[in-house]
């Protein structure tokens, strides 16, 4: 009996033990190794060199990241937001709002390299976009809308009934409450959400391989053409071999920072936030 | 709005299915399931075969074993959070936990290649990639997923069962290993099988470590996973040939598996 418990105890304490070592692991090896190419040049020039990327810098992949998490934002959490706000005040049935997880749940469980093909035939292809950012963009924002979907559900069931309900009491229409009190209350839960699922967009490769992201371009200028990508352009560099496994490095290190800062800003905000709430 | 959220995922299925058809015109359903051999253009005089039987079992092994690994350390993790932490030590934790989401998958297969398939290759694995290292950089992907939900499920668990078990005298500890634990083992079902269709999911980070080549997963072995092989092999297949069609097809097992899966375990957890 006694045995049992101390096998536990040993166990929760190595769990998370372990979690804290691999995450300061994985950001202190890329910052150590990565921090010593970042330089003025490295950030805001294009790449360069024989073997493309072993000179130069990566900006172009900056901006046309920052294209693509844009687009994938705009795309995917509109919908997302929209199905949670029906799903909580509107929708009636409760069979209804089962399907409607059902389908969030399989949607977000479709494999990211698969909605790149299906981007590729039905945009690349079929309407003729070609290879382009609004191709890539669509991809990673039918990507991150179920992620989106599923924060923004739960920020909606968390706010305090009570003040919807004294909305109702005092007359209001459910649309004016939704935009007066429902929107503006969970404003911050909700940012945080849309940052947390434009950094996954940000991050990810496979729906843009053959969608939108290619190996050298400039910067990004119209929806409907192709842009360079932080996460592809790190990989093409470590496909390439050891020439060019410095800027590697840099371009992770880029994405780290990236990805670190906006964690960090999430995090303060919430907390905030829920300062400010507790107060009152 | 939600109309239309809804349309497009099942747009989305549709399109695949279109795509993926085709190609059981040429091969039959059992050859391109269980064949295991994948020659998608013409060799030596040899023809094309389209046989995903491999791929298939390296995407099910790897993601098993990830599992596997994860599971071990993540539900360690849980229960300290759940049942240890302070809640102030839970509001600082939870978001480094986050901060471990939030890393691209690339930057999973880089350090991996970096670190992990060199040490395989010092240990004496031939060119150092290998499913197990696949495997383990899967697991620590896994890790917040897995690690945040279950938590959330023990949390309420505990709140349940811990106070009536220190008022009965046992040792905490022990409430947690032989009721707390075994009280939520449903949803910690869920929970896994959540994190298992992300793994299968996984294009980047495991393409860029398993080594790619179309064998039989062993554990230090080379292998390739379906969304590796659509990812690699996508961009040289001449449009709409069985190529190209296969590879579609490739995808549409894939979401099948994981359907499979999700829709399997959750009705078995009805029954329970």
């Amino acid at each position: 009996m006694k045995i049992k418990g101390l096998l536990i105890k040993l166990w929760a304490y190595m769990g998370i033990v372990i979690i804290f070592m691999v995450t300061v692991f994985f950001f202190a090896y890329i910052f150590l190794e990565g921090h010593s190419v970042i330089s003025r040049e490295f950030i805001f020039e294009a790449p360069s060199g024989m073997v493309l990327g072993s000179e130069g810098g990566i900006f172009p992949a900056i901006t046309g990241s920052l294209a693509f998490t844009l687009t994938a934002v705009i795309i995917g959490s509109v919908p997302a937001v929209s199905t949670a706000l029906y799903v909580v005040y509107f929708c009636k049935k409760s069979r209804m709002t089962e399907l409607i997880h059902t389908v969030v749940q399989c949607f977000s469980g479709i494999p990211s390299i698969v909605l790149g093909l299906f981007s590729y035939s039905l945009f690349v292809r079929d309407l003729n976009f070609g290879r382009c950012i609004l191709s890539g963009g669509i991809a990673l924002g039918i990507m991150i809308l179920p992620f989106i979907e599923v924060r923004a559900e739960k920020t909606f069931r968390e706010l305090d009934p009570a003040m919807v309900r004294s909305a109702y009491a005092l007359g209001c229409t459910k649309t004016h409450t939704i935009w007066t009190i429902v929107l503006p209350a969970c404003r911050g839960e909700l940012f945080s959400g849309i940052i947390l699922g434009g950094c996954y967009a940000m991050g990810a490769t496979a729906p843009m391989i053959f969608t939108g992201a290619v190996a050298y371009a400039g910067n990004p200028t119209s929806l409907f053409k192709p842009a360079m990508a932080l996460p592809l352009h790190l990989y093409l560099l470590v496909a390439q071999g050891h020439t060019s496994l410095d800027m590697a490095y840099g371009t992770a290190f880029v994405m780290m920072a990236v990805i670190l800062f906006s964690n960090i800003l999430v995090t303060i905000y919430a907390r905030r936030r829920h300062y400010t709430w507790n107060q009152q | 709005m939600t109309f239309f959220t809804m349309a497009v995922l099942a747009f989305v299925i549709i399109f695949i299915l279109k795509e993926a058809l085709p190609v059981f015109r040429e091969v039959s359903l059992i050859e391109f399931i269980f064949g295991n051999e994948w020659m998608p253009v013409e060799g030596i005089g040899k023809g094309t075969h389209f046989g995903i039987f491999n791929f298939i079992a390296a995407t099910v092994y790897v993601s098993f074993l990830a599992m596997l690994i994860a599971v071990s350390v993540g539900l360690g993790a849980a229960v300290y959070l759940s049942c240890v932490a302070s809640s102030r030590a839970r509001t600082f934790i939870y978001p480094f936990i986050d901060l471990l989401a939030g890393i691209p998958s690339v930057v999973y297969g880089f350090i991996g290649l970096n670190v992990l398939v060199r040490f395989f290759l010092k240990t004496g694995v031939h060119t150092g990639s290998c499913v197990l290292a696949a495997a383990i950089i899967l697991s620590v992907m896994l890790l917040p997923y897995l690690v945040s939900s279950s938590s959330e499920s023990l949390l309420k668990s505990r709140e349940l069962y811990l106070k009536a078990g220190t008022a009965l005298g046992v040792d905490k500890w022990y409430t947690i290993a032989s009721v707390i634990i075994p009280a939520s083992g449903k949803s910690l079902l869920r929970c896994m099988i959540l994190a298992i269709g992300r793994a299968m999911g996984e294009t980047m980070a495991v393409m860029m470590v398993i080594g790619n080549a179309n064998l039989f997963p062993t554990l230090l072995g080379k292998s390739e996973s379906i969304a590796a092989v659509i990812a690699l092999e996508m961009g040289t297949a001449v449009n709409g040939s069985t190529h190209f069609h296969a590879l579609y097809a490739a995808g549409l097992v894939l979401i099948v598996i994981m359907l499979a899966i999700n829709f399997g375990v959750k009705n078995l957890i009805k029954k329970l």
